[in-house]
């Protein structure tokens, strides 16, 4: 199935993830600081989606759901701490956690359905 | 109301995530990685052509040179948004009164103008130079992180915007008034003001981006350098350019997260109730030796390749090589050590600890030993030399000259006793700007007529950049000299007001900032139409460095490009075009 070569493997000094690696940050940042829910969620999907897609074509990685994975560990792990901690960042650690476990969701149904070729 | 709003945004932001798959998933193939396993599929008949075309190949482009000229653009950009700021102020000063804009606005610009210079003009611009250089100088075949090279870009238009959001029409944010160095209790949004409002933490989130994006850089310039140089780039002979960039680069590397780090925890004071810069908690002088620990560094951040250019280019008018080039790299070094111990000198009159005190004057009064090695190499280079007094070259006098007045009014700044009546007074703005306008600025132009020939494949118009350099020689040393006398009289820094017995060196220094945007809209009409139809450069030389042996890496490059490009002239449309008129006018 790769008779169609993706940008990045077609063209050797180009990739599409970097630019919204960039833009996942802010979006990320604002939410959270701001404390708005839905742009807190949509900035870490972003940003940590675009980082798993960036390892994986620079092959630092085998699949890019394996990489989601354990963001979604991470964003879980995170969001955990602020709900339940003396840090009570009760709603923003509910933001966090709904990413990790979006993202969680995404890996697996990820490597269910959309199966890397090169994982061995 | 509050939930429909919400609900407004959470489906605002699905769209968005969702349009960004289905773009991604059809520019990316997911399942093409396929270098180990697939059997047939893995011979790609496609190829490896190099970019895709059209917008996309500047949205995706990971090639150093492409992010170059992006950080150029986004550097010029800021260039003009900062420069309008500063015009309408100084637009203002012509006359005491708050006349043509309201003291708070005067405020804002004032913010926003040495923001966005130094972290949106400043850092950006010299990252341009880098970029596209530094691997064609050490002969490497890209960055040693290109990815993060973009992602570093990328992370600025957001910035930018974020910085400067409380001048877009959004609700009731306005725009910061802290002015760049941010002091508390103000910055924290302490008191009475109206600086509690999200504009200011939209501008510090804006900032921290920045930061960022810096450091980012700084790690894969480090990383480039002293892993990808070529076999006969040895330490004993890396150009001049790349050594300042390596130096800044660890400055940046050390300076940068700490004013990141510092950015949260006053973000942290804003928002959630954390006293690390309340009186009851740190205190406010806290944030001063954060910020100056970040900030003095900073200014060297910004001199340093600066001071590189000017020691790469002016050789190459002068018909000798760099006078003392080990004693340069030295004093490089030198600064970039040294200017971690001298933060304090921007805080002699807090009422900090006099013995501390006189040690940061001690080292402050030390680092000017380097900077004069710098001056006195530069002249000595000049010195019976055959001087070729082309744009790029006026531009790298000029530099020396401005940055000998910067440096001799800094080492006054050094001193406490002068130091505690010239502080916050229009002196220090002057001192700073000969630095910054007179010298690092200079240095920047220099080097963008010298490349632009590598840049655009075209000439600039050699009049026009006479014109330009001449009228921003005068334009600075008319504002900013004007400005050090203000500073001697008594005028403060930071009044969108005066006393009516400043009004004619405020109006000189006024007249001068029109002067220097007359050259400016010269220099802009030139490089734009010049890249547009400008006469094509037909050799690798058009400086003829060959004659006098000073050609170097970069144009032997852009010879073979040129070179490929003619031969190659049958394949490719566009270059068709291009040879033929090469050889039409063979
Ligand atoms: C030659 C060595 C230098 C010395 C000894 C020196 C010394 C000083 C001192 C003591 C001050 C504080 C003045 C005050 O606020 O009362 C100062 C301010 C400043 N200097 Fe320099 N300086 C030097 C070079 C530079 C360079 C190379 C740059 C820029 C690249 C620079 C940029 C600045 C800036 C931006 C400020 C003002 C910061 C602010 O308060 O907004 N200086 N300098
Ligand atoms: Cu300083």
């Amino acid at each position: 199935m790769n008779e169609q070569p993706g940008l990045s493997d077609q063209y050797r000094m180009a990739s599409p993830w970097p630019m919204f690696v960039a833009l996942g940050i802010p979006i990320a940042e604002l939410g959270v600081l701001f404390d708005v829910f839905p742009v807190a969620v949509a900035g870490l999907l972003l940003f940590c989606g675009s980082v798993a897609g960036l390892l994986r074509e620079s092959e630092y990685v085998s699949s890019p759901w394996l990489a989601m994975g354990v963001f979604a560990v991470v964003l879980v792990g995170i969001g955990v701490a602020f709900v339940f901690t003396d840090v009570k960042l009760v709603t923003r650690g509910y933001a966090v956690a709904t990413a990790g476990v979006v993202l969680a969701v995404g890996a697996v149904g990820g490597s269910l359905f959309l199966p890397d070729d090169a994982v061995v | 109301m509050q939930i429909t709003g919400q609900l407004a945004l959470t489906v605002l932001m699905g769209i968005f995530l969702v349009g960004v798959a289905a773009w991604l998933a059809r520019v990316e193939n997911w399942r093409s990685y396929t270098p180990l396993a697939s059997g047939g599929g893995g011979a790609h008949g496609t190829g490896h052509a190099e970019k895709p075309s059209g917008v996309i190949r500047w949205l995706t482009t990971v090639d150093h040179k492409d992010i170059g000229i992006l950080y150029g653009f986004f550097g010029i950009i800021s260039f003009v948004v900062g420069g309008l700021m500063v015009l309408g102020m100084r637009i203002e000063l012509f006359d005491p009164g708050a006349t043509l804009i309201s003291e708070s606005f005067y405020n804002s610009l004032l913010t926003n103008h040495g923001i966005t210079m130094l972290f949106l003009f400043g850092t950006p611009i010299i990252a341009a130079f880098s970029n596209y250089f530094v691997p064609l100088l050490i002969d490497a075949d890209d960055m040693a992180f290109p990815r993060i090279n973009a992602i570093a870009f990328w992370l600025l238009p957001p910035g930018a915007l974020l910085i400067w959001a409380g001048f877009l029409p959004l609700g009731d944010i306005v725009p910061a008034q802290t002015a760049w160095t941010l002091y508390t209790p103000l910055a924290a949004g302490v008191g009475n003001g109206n600086q509690a409002n999200a504009g200011v933490d939209l501008l510090i989130l804006g900032l921290h981006l920045t930061g960022v994006s810096a450091t980012m850089g700084a790690i894969n310039f480090i990383a480039t350098i002293i892993t990808e140089r070529a076999e006969e780039v040895t330490w004993a002979n890396l150009d001049i350019f790349s050594w300042t960039i390596l130096t800044q680069s660890g400055l940046i590397l050390f300076a940068f997260p700490l004013l990141g780090s510092a950015l949260v925890m006053l973000l942290l004071d804003r928002n959630l109730g954390t006293t690390f810069f309340a009186v009851e908690g740190g205190g406010p002088m806290l944030w001063q030796h954060l910020f100056w620990f970040f900030g003095h560094p900073e200014v060297y951040i910004l001199v340093l390749p600066p001071m590189g250019l000017v020691s790469y280019i002016l050789p190459r008018f002068s018909g000798r090589r760099l006078f003392g080039f080990k004693f340069v790299v030295y004093s490089t070094l030198a600064i970039g050590v040294l200017s971690f111990g001298v933060w304090a000198h921007h805080m002699f009159t807090t009422g900090m600890d006099p013995r501390l005190r006189a040690s940061f004057m001690a080292v402050s009064l030390a680092i000017a030993i380097p900077s004069a090695v710098k001056t006195f190499n530069w002249i000595t280079t000049m010195w019976n030399g055959k001087l070729e007094l082309t744009t790029p070259m006026l531009f790298c006098i000029g530099f020396v000259a401005n940055f000998i007045v910067g440096g001799v009014t800094g080492v006054f700044n050094a001193s406490i006793p002068v130091d505690l009546i010239l502080h916050d007074t229009y002196y220090v703005v002057g001192h700073f700007h000969y630095v910054i306008m007179g010298a690092i600025a200079f240095a920047l132009f220099a080097g963008m007529y010298y490349w632009f020939p590598i840049y655009t494949g075209r000439m600039y118009q050699r009049r026009l950049g006479k014109w330009h350099f001449w009228l921003t020689m005068i334009g600075t040393n008319l504002t900013f000299f004007s400005m050090l006398i203000l500073g001697y009289a008594g005028m403060p820094r930071r009044y969108a007001t005066y006393l009516p017995q400043f009004s004619t060196l405020h109006q000189l220094t006024s007249v001068g900032a029109l002067i220097l945007a007359a050259g400016t809209i010269i220099w802009a009409y030139n490089f734009a139409t010049s890249w547009i139809e400008g006469p094509k450069v037909q050799d690798g030389d058009p400086w003829n460095l060959e004659e006098t042996g000073m050609h170097t890496a970069e144009w032997e490059w852009f010879d073979r490009k040129i070179e490929t490009a003619v031969t190659d002239g049958g394949e490719e449309e566009s270059v068709v075009a291009d040879g033929g008129g090469e050889r039409d006018d063979a």
